[in-house]
């Protein structure tokens, strides 16, 4: 079973995505709140996958991203934010994200993008 | 400062299409719809806005958001505080009266509703306006109506006398609850991005 990081600072996205993880057979490796703690939880948990926001407090997630790519340049990183603008879609697919989720999303949508890049090893 | 009503009315049209834009999303995040009962642009006094909003009694819960770029902004989203614990329960598929108080639970929805009705309204405005505009994370605050509109005005407040206020009033299907949407843009760079954008003075 593929085990998940999830990285939110809003403890009630932590959990819609863990329910949906659950529901189609995700493990949860861990949570963290923001890209600082992604990284120390990256390190210690050494998940399959990363589920990443971008606007979170002190590191956000895309220099979250950055860090977890520069630890291991192979990590699945996929971005779940509310911010649909292209600066920042182009920053975090150039910096090495496996896909981009829009929220609000569709439990689907961000299942196919965990599908997709365990699909491609 | 004076804002002339050709681009008061140019204005009101660009926050219009961003705050429909945020109200799908947020009707999306709920699933039941968000409808805007009320949205209008008006260079506000300080003092009489602020007392405006002290004849709301009510306790209120309310999200603040600063926005970072080229666009200095301001966003406060209030409800009332009972109307905080029901979106909770919606919000996470639950039957309504499944929360009983605000808790951990309802703060985290207020921030996460924060979080997407900001980034809507950016987005719309980076998309169409040539802005640079990003939300930071929301703050959170309970307390009376008055109350959290003075800490959103108040450093505009000491800097002048007169605010553009953006007021919005959303009214949630099946619920009665009425919300308060306020966007306080800071004047300067908004004239900057007016006149990129080619809109007269």
């Amino acid at each position: 079973m593929k085990r998940i990081l999830i990285v939110d600072d809003a403890k009630v996205v932590r959990l819609v995505i863990k329910q949906i993880l659950a529901r189609n057979g995700f493990q949860v490796a861990g949570e963290a709140t923001n890209g600082r703690e992604a990284l120390e939880k990256y390190k210690e948990l050494k998940p399959d996958a990363v589920t990443m926001d971008i606007v979170m407090p002190e590191v956000d997630g895309i220099q979250g991203l950055k860090d977890i790519l520069a630890y291991d340049k192979n990590a699945k990183v996929i971005m779940i934010s509310a911010i649909d603008q292209r600066d920042a879609l182009q920053e975090s697919l150039l910096s090495g994200a496996s896909d981009f989720v829009v929220k609000p999303f569709e439990d689907d949508r961000m299942v196919s993008a965990l599908n997709s890049i365990f699909s491609k090893e | 400062m004076v804002i002339s009503p050709e681009r008061l009315r140019m204005l009101e049209i660009i926050m219009k299409l961003s705050i429909d834009n945020a109200s799908r999303a947020l009707s999306k995040t709920l699933r039941t719809g968000a409808k805007i009962g009320l949205s209008k642009i008006y260079m506000a006094d300080f003092n009489a806005t602020t007392e405006k909003m002290n004849n709301d009694t009510r306790e209120m819960t309310g999200i603040i958001v600063n926005f970072k770029g080229n666009l200095g902004c301001k966003m406060l989203f209030m409800l009332p505080l009972e109307g905080s614990i029901i979106l909770t329960d919606y919000y996470l598929r639950q039957p309504v009266g499944t929360t009983k108080e605000f808790n951990d639970d309802t703060e985290s929805v207020a921030q996460e509703l924060g979080n997407i009705l900001a980034s809507h309204i950016s987005n719309t405005l980076v998309s169409d306006f040539n802005a640079k505009l990003l939300p930071e994370p929301p703050q959170v605050h309970n307390d009376f109506a008055g109350i959290i509109f003075s800490s959103l005005v108040l450093e505009q407040g000491i800097l002048c006398d007169q605010l553009l206020l953006i007021e919005s009033i959303f009214e949630i299907c099946k619920t009665e609850i009425s919300c308060y949407l306020f966007l306080l843009p800071e004047l300067a760079s908004l004239e900057k991005l007016l006149d990129a954008i080619g809109v007269q003075k």
